[in-house]
């Protein structure tokens, strides 16, 4: 039962699940890069690093920022919190109802035989 | 006076695995998982209902339930109403279930934008006890190992951290 908006966390996941993508936020996990840089590390042309950095902006996992005329690229924690809190949702909900059940069942179990 | 420890660890870095023994025979700790009577009775998560609920217990039968916050003190969540649809993959009673978890609208349509979950749940005989083995398929493990490390990179909560701890001491 997260407050995070889930939309977000799927965005993060489709935007994600494409090698060239995770390997570029990987890098951008260690500081903002340019295109050029960008395309250099990971052996990509400018045109196809150019493509997955337009994805991965318009699902807001990058900002774009520019610098005279650069354009620098750099992560933004929201979408991988939302992820987070989705994650811990998720088995905070299932601790939650294993708590129950095992109540549930003394409670049956105790009209049943009493 | 709860006899029952849970355990929990990932597995194969996508796979959250929760393990819990219950004080009561395999085919009754079965049957609330199948009977949509008993699931209204413990199916909610701390402070919510379960005004509805519906089971066709079959492969490939739906069971959707509707959840509603019943507690004044989680705040926005009161009154707020959740719904859910499984569709079961495999049953075989008392053994195992398997399902694919939802977030669904009062009509039982799936909502694309939220992540689905497949869920296996094991029912193991202790001899009148039973141990309940949950596992939930949730992400990839690129995924999972990169909300890990950002998570760490950017610093952020405390909470992080814990569960960060609890991972690791489990792994």
């Amino acid at each position: 039962m997260s407050k995070e908006n889930p939309g977000l966390a799927v965005a993060t996941l489709g935007a994600l699940a494409e090698p060239n993508r995770m390997h570029i936020v990987e890098l951008l996990r260690d500081g903002p890069l340019t295109v050029g840089e960008i395309a250099d590390r990971l052996g990509l042309r400018q045109p196809q690093a150019s493509k997955h950095l337009k994805v991965l902006s318009d699902n807001g996992i990058l900002v774009v920022k520019a610098e005279g005329n650069r354009r620098i690229y750099q992560l933004k924690p929201d979408p991988f919190q939302a992820l987070d809190s989705w994650v811990k949702s998720f088995r905070r909900l299932t601790e939650d109802r294993m708590d129950n059940l095992d109540a549930y069942l003394r409670e049956v179990q105790s009209r049943e035989n009493p | 006076m709860s006899s029952s420890v849970m355990e929990s660890r990932v597995e194969s870095e996508k796979v959250l695995v929760l393990e819990r023994v219950f004080d009561a025979p395999r085919e009754l700790v079965f049957k609330m998982y199948q009977d949509s009577e008993h699931l209204k009775h413990w199916w909610g998560p701390r402070g919510w209902e379960v005004p509805f609920c519906t089971v066709d217990f079959r492969p490939g039968g739906v069971w959707h339930y509707c959840m509603k916050c019943a507690d004044p003190n989680q705040g926005d969540f009161f009154g707020m109403e959740s719904w859910g649809k499984a569709v079961y993959k495999e049953i075989v009673a008392p053994e195992k279930i398997v399902y694919v978890d939802f977030f669904s609208d009062a009509e039982g349509n799936e909502n694309p934008d939220m992540p689905s979950t497949e869920v296996t749940l094991e029912f193991i005989d202790l001899g009148g006890k039973t141990k309940l083995v949950s596992r939930g398929e949730y992400v990839s493990p690129e995924t999972l190992k990169s909300v890990m490390e950002m998570g760490m990179l950017q610093g952020i909560t405390e909470t992080w951290d814990r569960l960060e701890e609890r991972l690791n001491a489990v792994k």
